[in-house]
This record gives C-alpha cells, sequence and structure tokens, in this order.
C-alpha cells in the first residue's frame, strides 16, 4: 500500500507541472514526423506493385544461388530473396511476375506455398483508397468526437492526441521498417478507434464527475486508461509473438500487431501528458 | 445470493444473451463457418477488363469465365463482378499457376466436322441470347463471312453427322448438320437447336451453348492484375495460429485483470463475457454467410479487445461507487456514455473502408473490408448484448465491491 502511495504522490507532484510535460509528447510527434519524411517509408507489395512469393524449398540453396537461378530463368534482375528460414523462404519480385513462369523456374527448386502478385494498376488505386480511407476515418472520428463533448478545446484536445497517435506510429513503422501495406492501414484505422478510448475515457471523468478534484478524478480514469491500455498491449503482444515465431508468413497480424503496440505505447504518453494537459490548462483558463 | 441469481437470470438483456449464444451456437454447428481463402487455402485472382462495360456484357465475361474453369475440373469456383471493370475469381484449394493459366488465356474454341476444323473462335462474330419455345431452344449466332464460306463447304452434303464443339481441347456438345446447312450455301446467319424434357433443361442448355459459343472471343481484353494465394497446408497454419495467438491474447489479459484486481473471481465473467462476443460474432458470421479470412480474424479481435476494455470501465466505474444501490447504477450510466461514445469513434473510423470495400468490391484496399466490417459487428453486438449484461452482473453481485 506504502508503495502505491508513493506512486500517488509522484504523479501528484508531476500532474502539479503539466504543462512543460505537453511538450514530451509533443516532441515525440514531431521525431516521429522527421523520421518519416528523412527516412521514408517502405511501401509493400499491396501498394507499390509487384510480386511476394512464399516457397517451400525442395532442396538445400543459399540465398545466392536462389536469386541468380531465378534472375536467370525469369530473366530480370528485380528479384529479391528477403528470409530464409529452414526450407521456408520469401521472395519478392519488382513487377507482378507472371506466377506461372515463376512456378515454372522453380520446378524441381520449390513448391510455391502462397503468392500474390499486384499490378501497377491496382497498386495506384490501393493508394488512392488508403489516402481516402485513412482521411475520411479521421474526420469522421472527429466529427463524432465533436457531437459527444459538444466542446471545442476538449474535443480538439482528443483530436490532437489521436492525430499524435497516428503520427508516431507511423513513425515508428519508419524506424522499424514496418511497411505500409494494406494490413499496417488496418491497424492505423483500428488505432484511430482505440486511441480516442482512453481520450474519452479521461475527458468524460474530468468534464462530468463532479465529486473529487480534478487531480483526484484524473488519477481515477488514469488508473482504468492505462490498465486498458497495458491489456491491450499485451494482448497485441502476444499476437506479435505468436505470428513471428509460429507463422512467420501471416505477415498480415504481425503488422497490425506491431503498429498497434507501437501507438497504444504513444497513446499512454499523449492522453495522459498532452490531453490531460491541455484539459488542466483549460480549466485553469476557464476558471 | 439465490434471490440474486434467479433477478440476474429474469433480466431480459440477460435472457436475450443466453437466447443469442444459444442461436450462434447452432447456427455454427448446423451452418459451419465459411473459411476465408487465406485459411482453407486457394487463390484469389483479379481481373481487369480493358474497359468499363455495361451489365449484360459483364455477365458475359463472368459466364465464360465460370464456364472454363468448370471445364478444367476446378471445384468450388466463384466468379464474380466488382464494379464496373474488375472481375474477381475465387478458386478454393488449387495451386495458383494452374488458374492463372486458364484465366490469364483466351478461351479456345474449336468446332470440327470429322477431324477438320471448321470453325474457331475468331470466326463468331456476335451470339444472340437464346430463344426458348416450350422445350425447344435455339441459340441464334453470326459468323464472319470468311467463317461461313470455310463452313459451308466442309458441311456440304453431310446431314446428320455432328458438328463437335470444342472448348479448351474438350468436347461439349455435338449437334448434327441440318439439311438445310449440307446445301454448301454460306450463311452467315446460322443457329444451333435442340429440345429437351422440361422448359428449365431447355434454358440450362442453351445457356451452355450460349456462353460456348461466347468464350473463344470476348468482348473485352481480360488482364490479370493481381493474383493472391495461399496453399491449403499454410492455410491450415494461419488457423491454427490464430487460436494460439487469441488464447494466449486471453491468458495475458487474465493476468493483468488478475494483478490489478486482485480479484480471480472477476475474471470469470470478463472470460465468459468475451467468450460470448466471440461465439455471437461468429454466430452471425455463420448465418450471413460471411467468410472469416486473417483479416476478419484481425476485426474480431479488435472487437473483443474494446470489449474488455469496455469491461475495465465498467469494473473502474462501479468500484468507485461507494457501494450504494442508486449511486452504482450511476455509475454503470456514466460507464455507458463512454462505452458509446468510444464504439462510435471506432465504428466512424471504419465506416470508411467498409464503403470502400462494399462500393469497389474486393479489389484494392477493399480487401480490408472484411476486416472493417467485422470490427463493426463485433462493436455493436459487444455495446448492445454482451457489455451490457456484464454491467447487470458486476451490479448485481457486487463482485468487484471490496470496498
Amino acid at each position: 500500500m506504502g508503495e502505491t502511495l508513493k506512486v500517488i504522490v509522484l504523479i501528484d507532484r508531476i500532474l502539479k507541472s503539466y504543462r512543460p510535460l505537453i511538450a514530451i509528447p509533443a516532441a515525440i510527434t514531431v521525431i516521429a514526423l522527421l523520421l518519416v519524411v528523412f527516412n521514408g517509408l517502405n511501401e509493400s507489395v499491396d501498394l507499390k506493385g509487384g510480386a511476394l512469393a512464399e516457397l517451400t524449398l525442395e532442396k538445400s540453396v543459399t540465398q545466392a544461388e536462389l536469386e541468380s537461378l531465378l534472375r536467370e530463368k525469369l530473366g530480370t534482375g528485380d528479384i529479391k530473396v528477403l528470409s530464409i528460414r529452414g526450407e521456408r523462404v520469401t521472395v519478392q519480385f519488382g513487377t507482378d511476375m507472371d506466377v506461372v513462369k515463376v512456378s515454372e523456374a522453380l520446378r524441381g527448386t520449390a513448391t510455391i506455398n502462397s503468392y500474390k502478385a499486384v499490378g501497377p494498376v491496382l497498386s495506384k488505386q490501393a493508394m488512392n483508397q488508403i489516402y481516402w480511407a485513412i482521411g475520411f476515418a479521421f474526420l469522421f472520428m472527429s466529427v463524432t468526437v465533436f457531437i459527444i463533448f459538444r466542446d471545442p478545446v476538449p474535443s480538439l484536445a482528443v483530436i490532437l492526441a489521436a492525430a499524435s497517435d497516428i503520427i508516431i506510429a507511423v513513425g515508428g513503422m519508419s524506424l522499424f521498417g514496418i511497411p505500409l501495406s494494406l494490413a499496417s492501414v488496418g491497424a492505423i484505422l483500428m488505432l484511430i478507434g482505440y486511441s480516442v478510448d482512453t481520450d474519452i475515457l479521461l475527458t468524460t471523468r474530468v468534464l462530468k464527475r463532479r465529486k473529487g478534484t480534478i487531480n483526484e478524478r484524473a488519477l481515477g480514469a488514469m488508473k482504468t486508461g492505462v490498465t486498458m491500455s497495458i491489456a491491450a498491449i499485451a494482448s497485441m503482444a502476444a499476437l506479435y509473438l505468436v505470428t513471428v515465431f509460429v507463422m512467420p508468413e501471416a505477415r498480415v497480424l504481425s503488422d497490425i500487431a506491431a503498429v498497434l503496440i507501437i501507438g497504444l505505447l504513444a497513446d499512454i504518453l499523449t492522453t495522459w501528458l498532452m490531453n490531460l494537459g491541455i484539459l488542466r490548462w483549460y480549466l485553469e483558463v476557464r476558471s | 445470493m439465490n434471490r440474486k441469481v434467479s433477478k440476474f437470470l429474469k433480466d431480459y438483456r440477460v435472457i436475450l444473451l443466453i437466447v443469442l449464444v444459444a442461436a450462434s451456437i447452432t447456427a455454427i454447428s448446423t451452418m459451419g463457418i465459411q473459411q476465408g481463402l487465406d485459411l482453407q487455402g486457394g487463390s484469389l485472382i483479379q481481373i481487369q477488363l480493358e474497359r468499363p462495360v455495361d451489365a449484360a456484357t459483364m455477365n458475359t465475361v463472368t459466364s465464360v469465365l465460370d464456364k472454363r474453369l468448370n471445364i478444367f475440373g476446378v471445384k468450388d469456383v466463384k466468379v464474380r463482378a466488382s464494379g464496373d471493370q474488375n472481375v474477381i475469381v475465387e478458386i478454393a484449394g488449387v495451386q495458383p499457376d494452374q488458374v492463372a493459366d486458364i484465366v490469364g488465356k483466351p478461351g479456345k474454341f474449336e468446332a470440327k466436322i470429322g477431324n477438320e476444323t471448321v470453325l474457331t473462335g475468331t470466326d463468331i462474330v456476335s451470339v444472340q441470347p437464346p430463344i426458348i419455345t416450350g422445350n425447344e431452344w435455339e441459340v441464334p449466332f453470326r459468323l464472319s463471312t470468311d467463317g461461313a464460306r470455310k463452313f459451308a463447304e466442309a458441311a456440304r452434303g453431310k446431314a446428320g453427322e455432328p458438328v463437335k464443339m470444342y472448348l479448351d481441347d474438350r468436347l461439349i456438345t455435338a449437334p448434327e448438320i441440318s439439311a438445310e446447312v449440307a446445301t454448301g450455301k454460306p450463311v452467315t446467319d446460322v443457329r444451333i437447336t435442340g429440345a429437351e424434357n422440361s422448359k428449365a433443361e431447355a434454358e440450362v442448355q442453351a445457356k451452355e451453348i450460349e456462353t460456348l459459343l461466347k468464350s473463344g472471343s470476348l468482348p473485352v481484353k481480360v488482364k490479370i492484375v493481381g493474383v493472391s494465394s495461399v496453399s491449403p497446408e499454410l492455410g491450415k497454419q494461419f488457423a491454427e495460429g490464430a487460436v494460439i495467438a487469441g488464447l494466449l491474447a486471453v491468458l495475458a489479459i487474465a493476468v493483468i485483470l488478475i494483478v490489478r484486481y486482485r480479484s480471480p473471481i472477476l475474471v470469470l465473467p470478463i472470460f465468459f463475457t468475451t467468450l460470448a462476443e466471440l461465439l455471437l460474432i461468429l454466430g452471425a458470421a455463420a448465418v450471413i454467410r460471411w467468410n472469416i479470412d486473417l483479416a476478419a480474424i484481425a476485426g474480431i479481435l479488435a472487437a473483443i479487445g474494446t470489449g474488455v476494455d469496455d469491461q475495465i470501465i465498467i469494473t473502474d466505474e462501479v468500484l468507485s461507487g461507494e457501494g450504494r444501490r442508486t449511486r452504482r447504477k450511476f455509475r454503470i450510466k456514466d460507464a455507458f456514455f463512454i462505452i458509446f461514445a468510444s464504439a462510435g469513434t471506432l465504428i466512424a473510423a471504419m465506416l470508411p473502408l467498409a464503403y470502400i470495400g462494399f462500393s469497389r468490391g474486393a479489389t484494392g484496399i477493399g480487401l480490408l473490408a472484411g476486416f472493417a466490417f467485422t470490427t463493426v459487428l463485433g462493436v455493436i453486438i459487444g455495446v448492445f448484448i454482451t457489455r451490457p449484461v456484464y454491467a447487470r452482473f458486476i451490479e448485481t453481485f457486487n463482485v468487484a465491491g471490496r470496498k
């Protein structure tokens, strides 16, 4: 109990000097933004076009051997063996290779477990749709938040926190080389929904409750919110570990998990340092 | 305690949940859950037409592709239009290269008299819709002048002999040469006729012939723009991996909740609520024949994840409710304000993705529509059906009420 008290005192002290703390998530957001701008994002086959094949080797070959075999038989240089794990291999092609040709080229060397090819028409279409989907998702979310609170400053604080979460998550993708793909876009949309949860919890508790000081209400909300975030992060970590170690081919799921873990970690900072900070500032100015 | 149990069980929300869970279990066990291609293994091929076409042309394209895949003995083929320029072919359990081979090449139509090829797909200029009169059918079609001349020469004096029609080297039908055609005079407007036992059979047969004649020359050029396929073995691994991941996720959440609330009993209702949500989502999927694929599994995880979040919110609101009944009720109302607001924002964020999926079909990002739809479905089931029951449970039994 004594320890909990110490933590509460510590958090209490931190909360008292909330204004400089807003700078922490803000700085991380800026760093993430710079990372995206200068380091860029990888694009998956879904979005930039090309082909991805998961193979099972029938005989043992080295990465270099496999690459040169494919280059020779397919007559193109744009072939990259992404990983070899035992007999499982992932190969990426720069163009949307005809699967018939690939399977002929591999005859006797490997069989195809899964194959995905996306032509330039489709990839361009997907890219457009992604911008629309994310843009409208964010817009609809913002409108919903405004309808819920009907108060511009707290609503904007929630929306700002959500925007930071997304930017930090995308920055994390750039840092860890997680490609922008249909899966990671799904994760970003999921993050919009998830990250707003804790912000709504905080705003509702602080603005609508009458009992206790603002600090007490915020602390109560934090206890609930952090439990929520940790539960979500733990379940995503389970998903990530299983997909990475048991079925590396299910990249859809491991990408979603990784993006959500980064975003949810960011959400803890943006909610309790940035959103809460703005909210307290607002309440102080108002009274 | 007994009074509390019977009161809890008489609550209409509890009864509704019990009925729906039972219905879901029945639906899942009788109708089964349709697994997506990435779980059962199979291929999804996205085809783009040269230009946007009207509904009739699109219909020709899809029925021709369907026919050709069936001829090759490919079972479980689904060919559907996606918008006015794209066609999606889904095939279960087939290696991708086989399918791409069939779809990628134009169909080969040949008509032979004896051993001589007299017509090919390029000789057929157009095919009219079949005419059905009673049990009799006829499919009129037009030949090119060249084709008509070739055919007339070959058919001269051969009345009664069969014209063997092949699609991709497989014999489909062999109508007899009529006396009128055997005169040797070239005609461009010809027809194949026949009679069946019933009107329905005549319709089927006529449609088959129509498709056959059209298959050699699709009205528009088609191109494969995307292939995605998963072998059955890998699909099985995906399905198993998803189950393992789900179980581990539940376990991880349980540990965190036990640590947080120091009350192992509390984990049980949370576990049961989560299980009920899973069953209801899968039950709904079984009823509406919704495909469960990897994206849908991610959606289910997302929905259930918000469920756990909501249960934590409910529990904490009740915990801080100081035990007085009215107070607790008030708190639960507060909790549901947060819960509905969160659900509203999540659904709002998912709507654009679901819209793209339904309006554009499964091309491009539309593949993710399953994810968005499943999430929305799960969240709606959660906030209206399962989570209120959890709240009711906490309220009635005061499980969390250590204060």
